[in-house]
């Protein structure tokens, strides 16, 4: 290894806290989708998802 | 999403997965031995379109005789399911279920996904039991823990992922809701500090 390399927790911290926000963000907005969208259509995604 | 809520029923169609034929399959059994039972947690959310994977389906039945425990147990492994944390039905009754542990179902020779079975312990497990929900998906039927409590708890319990199955089922939910019923069992879980994460920054 030719340098270890610089860790701030603080910045990791922010990050962390970052996509925590940004992955909810996604629930809602995925969440709005499908309950606008027909069952047939978010339904045939949803079963690729969980029998995948 | 089109579905009909009325009369304490959600009705409504859609494309099943495999996940959904395992739970009818199982709550087919249930239905039969008639005993009285509740799906809560993850699989709530899963059911109206979550995107995320689970390996374990919750609920609770009804305090059954252990005489009648051993029927479900002989049907449950009779239709090709197997308890995987204990092999006999009299201590599965006495060591786990009457001591408010989980016993854990699965398809034999599988482990996920599970069915974990328990007895209610508790008032708020007692509630959703007696107030399920029926589910009419694609004219079979499935009972679900009221969503007041299902979301309010799900911010008790606080992880990313109960905090997300909490936001997914308020999106879907939110205008269907008893808000006052919510709004107690928000006040009783003390998870007041929580309620602004459902809607997120404005």
């Amino acid at each position: 290894m030719k340098k270890f390399p610089k860790i701030d927790l603080k910045e990791l911290e922010e990050d962390k806290k970052r996509n925590h926000e940004q992955r909810l963000e996604f629930v809602r907005i995925y969440a709005k989708w499908v309950k606008k969208t027909p069952n047939k259509v978010w339904s045939k995604q949803h079963k690729e998802f969980i029998d995948n | 999403m089109e579905f009909e809520y009325k009369n304490n029923t959600i009705k409504f169609e859609r494309e099943l997965s495999n996940l959904d034929e395992l739970v009818l399959r199982f709550t087919r059994i249930l239905d039969r031995q008639k005993i009285k039972y509740v799906l809560v947690s993850g699989y709530v959310a899963i059911l109206f379109g979550r995107s995320r994977q689970t390996e374990d389906i919750d609920l609770f039945i009804e305090k059954i005789s252990f005489e009648k425990f051993e029927q479900l147990w002989k049907e449950i492994y009779a239709k090709g399911f197997e308890c995987i944390n204990d092999s006999n039905p009299k201590d599965a009754y006495d060591y786990y279920l009457n001591d408010s542990l989980a016993l854990r179902f699965a398809l034999k020779g599988t482990f996920i996904w599970n069915f974990k079975v328990k007895f209610p312990k508790d008032d708020l497990n007692q509630h959703s039991l007696e107030n399920r929900v029926k589910v009419e998906l694609n004219n079979e039927t499935i009972y679900i823990g009221p969503m007041e409590l299902q979301i309010a708890y799900k911010l008790y319990l606080g992880s990313e992922k109960d905090i997300e199955d909490a936001i997914y089922l308020w999106e879907i939910f939110k205008t269907t809701l008893n808000k006052e019923l919510f709004e107690k069992f928000v006040q009783k879980l003390k998870v007041q500090d929580k309620i602004k994460e459902l809607e997120g920054a404005k």
